[in-house]
């Protein structure tokens, strides 16, 4: 072989090897689409079974009806809005009073273990609460989900920096940082993944807070779920309730794909936490 | 720059089950600028305290320590800290990370660009600059921790065990490299290790303690030659005489454990 050739077969294995790192998108959105189908299959059978509940069909007319009149991009405008809202608000506030909690232990041994138990109970109980004292409008919702989602970012930003390596903050004050550039420099950073996996699961008690809250009182709604289920609940018909569902549900696989599982893969991957050595 | 370090009748203790465990005693050391000091004894002497107290991590049971007679009252840019584990920050890049410690301590961003890329480029990794923590080798991780610490251009340089971890290898090469950036700072280094050759190679003087509590029991100046390798010749003979300090003192323990030797824990 010349040297050429060795060049050419260099050349050749990196693309290969390059080519091979990259999955084509049909190896990422195959199985989401297959697994898909199944789970509609399966509604369509059970939906055969029970006559009460709608086939993916009878939903899918339905869903066409709601995007002609446009109720479902009204509903699906006002529950991006709404939830985008409150949980920024949650997010911010739970993170800033997590580091806070995380850094004074005085705070966290005061606090912690009422806000555990405030994360045990369910939010929604909270919900006739603000219904009597700030009133039954769409605001006195907005401040229980805000407010609910709370406990659990702020208790899980507190134990992400409490799982920060003790090494790095030393490392850090060594190369001369202060208490406020270690928070904001080192140990946020270091606590970003934990603190992402309580931002889920403050999206997740938001959301159920918000239909709890529906459910509770149509006159609370702000996002028009709660009318769907008055109306549901009045003729007995559950075709709008489902096609609600299924938007409710594309909602939510699509903040966590676009959104959470993103964001956690990068994070991942900038920290050296996904094997680059094997195909993944 | 460098500066002093003085340290006197210094004590630490560590609270135990029952009752607080010394960990050093008594220590005396003076340490003239500029000077590469290390410090050798078995595991548990400690060696790292005693860098902690310089630190400014910890302060002291009894005595106290000072650089250039102004004394420590916590952690400064002027005593920076080279760790076993690189203690990198692995969301910022290999640049990043080098620039870490002057950007917080407000070194304008041109300037900090330069001094960077000049450090980068005298641990030779300047093509690395861009990569994360968990993209280089071992070796190459320490040389960036390296860097980190010189381009802070701190008075003194503690220095924990940093090379215990890596290849034969790359640790050959880094005690060079290491003994030419030192030249090249004139700053004051204290190294900690358990190797005694490696102590010999580097310092300019091998202090040498025992454990349970830490104690000098020996202070070996070195005035060989440099750059110096471990394989030297006059290194390992010099190395042997270290050795035997220890050995007298019933430290770095072959034989079984014995109670009030090395290796043996009492708690």
């Amino acid at each position: 072989m010349s040297a050429s050739d060795v060049s050419a077969t260099v050349d050749t294995t990196a693309q290969a090897v390059q080519a091979r790192s990259r999955a084509p998108w049909w190896k990422t959105a195959g199985p989401i689409v297959i697994t898909g189908i199944v789970l509609l299959v399966l509604w369509a059978v059970f939906a055969i079974f029970a006559d009460a509940l709608p086939g993916p069909a009878d939903t899918a007319a339905e869903l066409g009806r709601m995007t002609a009149d446009g109720e479902l991009w009204s509903i699906f405008g006002r529950i991006t809005l709404f939830m985008g809202t409150c949980f920024a608000i949650a997010a911010v506030g739970g993170v800033a009073l997590g580091l806070l909690l995380g850094s004074n232990s005085f705070l966290d041994r005061g606090l912690s273990p009422y806000l555990a138990a405030l994360q045990g109970m369910p939010t929604s109980m909270w919900i006739p609460v603000a219904a009597v004292l700030l009133g039954t409008s769409p605001w006195s919702l907005a401040a229980v989900v805000s407010i609910g989602a709370m406990p659990a970012i702020m208790l899980g930003t507190r134990s992400a920096v409490k799982n920060v390596p003790p090494l790095l903050v030393r490392a850090g004050r060594t190369f001369g940082a202060d208490r406020g550039t270690l928070l904001r420099h080192v140990v946020l950073p270091a606590a970003l993944p934990g603190i992402f996996t309580g931002l889920e699961l403050g999206w997740s008690i938001a959301f159920r807070c918000l239909v709890a809250g529906e459910i509770f009182s149509g006159a609370l709604s702000g996002t028009g779920i709660g009318d769907v289920i008055d109306r549901s609940r009045a003729t007995g018909d559950l075709t709008e309730m489902m096609a609600t569902i299924m938007i409710v549900l594309t909602f939510t696989l699509l903040v966590d794909r676009l959104v959470f599982a993103k964001v956690q893969h990068k994070l991942r991957v900038s920290r050296g936490l996904v094997d680059t050595g094997l195909p993944h | 720059m460098s500066a002093s370090v003085t340290i006197t009748d210094v004590a630490q203790a560590f609270p135990g089950r029952a009752k607080a465990r010394l960990a050093l005693d008594g220590i005396d050391l003076d340490i003239a600028p500029g000077q590469f000091v290390c410090v050798v004894g078995p595991s548990g002497c400690g060696k790292s305290t005693l860098l902690d107290l310089v630190a400014g991590h910890t302060r002291p049971a009894r005595g106290s320590v000072t650089v250039d007679s102004a004394r420590i009252s916590g952690p400064g840019p002027d005593r920076v800290m080279v760790f076993q584990d690189h203690a990198l920050f692995p969301w910022l890049s290999v640049e990043d990370n080098v620039g870490f410690g002057l950007k917080h301590s407000g070194v304008p961003e041109a300037e900090r660009r330069a001094t960077v890329a000049t450090w980068l480029d005298k641990v030779g990794l300047t093509d690395a600059a861009a990569l994360h923590p968990h993209q280089l080798s071992g070796g190459m991780r320490q040389r960036a921790a390296l860097a980190r610490a010189f381009a802070m251009r701190p008075k003194v340089l503690l220095m924990d065990e940093p090379f215990s971890a890596l290849d034969a290898p790359s640790r050959d090469r880094l005690h060079v490299e290491l003994q030419q950036l030192w030249a090249d700072t004139d700053t004051t280094i204290i190294f900690v290790t358990h190797n005694v050759r490696e102590a010999i190679a580097l310092g300019d003087r091998v202090i040498v303690l025992s454990s349970g509590p830490g104690r000098i029991i020996g202070d070996v100046p070195v005035t060989l030659n440099r750059p110096r390798v471990v394989e030297s010749e006059r290194v390992v003979a010099l190395a042997h005489r270290v050795r035997g300090l220890l050995d007298e003192a019933d430290q770095l323990g072959i034989t079984t454990p014995r109670e009030g030797g090395d290796s043996y824990v009492s708690i």
